[in-house]
C-alpha cells in the first residue's frame, strides 16, 4: 500500500515540477536557451507574492492572478532586454548571461528579504486533504496536478492552433528562414519568454503555500525543471510534462526506500534516463 | 519607361572582411521576369541576401518603390512585399504543409486584388493537395520546392526572388516548376530568377543579368543576348552589354 501511495504522491509532486519545466522546455525548445534564471525568477515572483499577501491581505487566488500578470512583464523585459541580444546559433553567451543573472538576483533577492524562508497563507486549503479508499489525498496537490495538467494542454492548444504557435515552431525549426517568411523572431521570443515567466507564477504560489521559499533556493528548483525537460525530451511541451511526472514519482517512492534517499533516487533516474535514453522519452532521434 | 519596382544602386556587400559584390546596380519593373546568371561564388544569392535583408548594407543601396530599403530586417521586407525561395528550400521541419503556408498567410505583406489565396496555390500545385497534413520532411525535393514557392506566394510578395529553384531535382520536376512561372508574373509580381542552368534561365526571363565575382559583367534582353556574349561574360574577359 505504501507503493501505491508513493506513486500517487509522486504524480501529484509531479504537477509542482511540470509547471517549473513547462517555460524551460519552451525556451530551450524555441531558443536553445538554457534559461539559468529559471529558478530564481520563481523564488522572485513567491517572495513578491508573500510580501503582497501580508502587505494587502491578499489571498492565494489573487496572488496568483496578480504573479501571472508579473511574470508575463517580467519575462518580456528580460528577453526584449538581455536575452535577445545574447539568442543566437551560439549556446554559450546566452548560458553566461543567464548565469549571471542568476547570481546578482539571488544576491539582490538576499538584500531585499534577508535569507529567512517564507512561505504563503492558504487559509487551510494547503493543509486540507481527502480520504480516498485507503488513501489520503491533499487538495492543494490535485489543485496543483490539475493545473499543470491544464497549462500544459492549454500550451499545447496554443502551439497548434494559433497564429502565435505556428509562428514559434516555424522559429524552433529554422529562425531565419521564418524571418524570410515575415515573422519577427524577436517579438516571437519575447512572447515565448513572456509565457514561460508566467506560468513561473503559477509554480511560485503553489510552492510557497506547499512548502517554503528562500532567495537562495532557486538552484534547486531549476536542478528539477533541468531533469524534467532532459527525461522528457528537450523542447518538447509533453515530455516536460511525463519528466517531471517520472521525476516526481522517483523521489516520492526514493523517500519512502528511505527518507535521505528520496532526492538522490530522482537524480539517479535523471542520470539513467541520460544514458539510456538521451534523446528523452518524446523526443525525436 | 516606367520607374523601377525594386532596384539596386552601387550595392556592395561583404562576409566580414571579404568583399563579395563591388557596386551592383540592377533593377526590375512589375510583372517582369529577370534571371540571374553566373558561377558558383559570382555573387548573385549575395544579391538576394542583401535584398532581403540578411546581410547589412546601406539604406540607399536598395530602393522598393522609390523608398530607400537597404538593410531593413527581412520579415521588414516582407510586409513591404518582397517575398524569397530561399536556396536549399528552409522548409518547416516537424510542420505540415499546411501549417508551412499558413505561417506565410499570417505573415503577408497587404493582399492586393488578385492576391494568392491558400486555394489558388493548391490549383497552381495540386499535387500538394492530399498531402495538405503530411509533414514537410516526407515529401520528395519537388513536392518540397511547390511548398517554398507557394510559401513565398502567400506572403504576398510584389517583388518574388527564387534561389536556385531546380537545384537538385529531375529534369520533369523542373520543367513543372518552371511552367508556375508565367501565372505568377502574369499577376503583375515581378520575377528574380538565379539560376544555374543558363539556357533555361534565358527560356525563362525577360532580361538578364550575368555576374562573375561579384560584379556585372553583361546585362540585356534575354532574347537578344547571344551564347558567346553569355560565355564570355560568365567565365570572364571583356565587358559586354548586349
Amino acid at each position: 500500500m505504501q507503493w501505491l501511495d508513493g506513486l500517487v504522491q509522486g504524480v501529484l509532486l509531479g504537477g509542482l515540477y511540470a509547471q517549473y519545466a513547462l517555460g524551460m522546455a519552451l525556451m530551450f525548445g524555441v531558443m536553445r536557451i538554457v534559461n539559468i534564471t529559471h529558478g530564481d525568477l520563481m523564488i522572485l515572483l513567491a517572495l513578491i507574492g508573500i510580501t503582497l499577501a501580508s502587505t494587502f491581505h491578499l489571498g492565494p487566488w489573487s496572488v496568483l492572478a496578480i504573479l501571472v500578470v508579473a511574470g508575463a512583464i517580467i519575462g518580456w523585459v528580460l528577453q526584449r532586454a538581455i536575452l535577445n541580444r545574447v539568442v543566437g546559433a551560439d549556446p554559450l553567451p546566452s548560458l553566461i548571461a543567464t548565469f549571471g543573472l542568476s547570481v546578482a538576483l539571488q544576491n539582490a533577492m538576499q538584500q531585499i528579504w534577508s535569507a529567512d524562508t517564507r512561505s504563503l497563507r492558504g487559509g487551510g486549503i494547503e493543509a486540507a486533504s481527502v480520504q480516498i479508499g485507503p488513501l489520503f489525498v491533499g487538495v492543494l496537490p490535485v489543485i496543483v496536478l490539475i493545473t499543470a495538467t491544464l497549462l500544459t494542454g492549454g500550451l499545447d492548444v496554443v502551439l497548434r492552433y494559433t497564429r502565435f504557435g505556428r509562428a514559434l515552431r516555424a522559429s524552433s525549426a529554422d529562425v531565419e528562414a521564418a524571418a524570410m517568411t515575415g515573422v519577427n523572431p524577436k517579438s516571437i521570443y519575447a512572447g515565448a519568454t513572456a509565457i514561460a515567466v508566467a506560468i513561473l507564477g503559477f509554480a511560485a504560489v503553489f510552492q510557497s503555500l506547499r512548502a517554503t521559499v528562500a532567495p537562495a533556493d532557486g538552484p534547486f528548483q531549476l536542478i528539477y525543471a533541468f531533469e524534467a525537460v532532459i527525461i522528457g525530451g528537450m523542447g518538447s511541451i509533453w515530455g516536460a510534462f511525463i519528466g517531471a511526472m517520472v521525476l516526481g514519482v522517483s523521489q516520492s517512492i526514493g523517500f519512502r526506500i528511505n527518507p535521505g534517499f528520496g532526492i538522490l533516487a530522482g537524480h539517479l533516474v535523471f542520470l539513467i534516463a541520460l544514458a539510456v535514453r538521451p534523446q528523452g522519452l518524446l523526443g525525436r532521434q | 519607361m516606367t520607374a523601377p519596382l525594386l532596384s539596386t544602386h552601387g550595392l556592395v556587400a561583404r562576409y566580414g572582411d571579404f568583399q563579395a559584390l563591388y557596386g551592383i546596380d540592377f533593377e526590375i519593373s512589375a510583372g517582369e521576369v529577370v534571371a540571374l546568371i553566373g558561377a558558383n561564388g559570382a555573387g548573385k544569392s549575395t544579391l538576394l541576401k542583401s535584398i532581403m535583408g540578411l546581410l547589412r548594407v546601406a539604406p540607399e543601396m536598395v530602393r522598393f518603390e522609390g523608398q530607400p530599403v537597404g538593410g531593413l530586417q527581412p520579415h521588414r521586407m516582407v510586409a513591404k512585399g518582397v517575398a524569397i525561395v530561399p536556396e536549399g528550400r528552409r522548409l518547416f521541419t516537424g510542420m505540415s504543409v499546411e501549417d508551412n503556408l499558413r505561417v506565410a498567410i499570417d505573415h503577408a505583406a497587404p493582399m492586393r486584388a488578385g492576391g494568392w489565396t491558400l486555394e489558388r496555390v493548391l490549383d497552381l500545385f495540386p499535387m500538394l493537395r492530399e498531402m495538405r497534413a503530411t509533414p514537410v520532411q516526407s515529401l520528395s525535393g519537388g513536392q518540397q520546392q511547390m511548398v517554398a514557392i507557394g510559401r513565398a506566394l502567400l506572403n504576398q510578395p510584389r517583388v518574388l526572388l527564387c534561389d536556385e529553384i531546380s537545384l537538385g531535382l529531375a529534369p520533369k520536376v523542373v520543367k513543372e516548376i518552371y511552367r508556375s512561372i508565367p501565372s505568377i508574373s502574369a499577376a503583375g509580381t515581378a520575377l528574380i530568377l538565379v539560376e544555374q542552368d543558363v539556357s533555361l534561365a534565358q527560356s525563362a526571363s525577360n532580361r538578364l543579368y550575368c555576374m562573375l565575382e561579384g560584379r556585372v559583367t553583361l546585362s540585356g534582353k534575354s532574347a537578344d543576348v547571344t551564347r558567346e556574349a553569355i560565355g564570355e561574360a560568365y567565365f570572364g574577359g571583356v565587358h559586354a552589354v548586349a
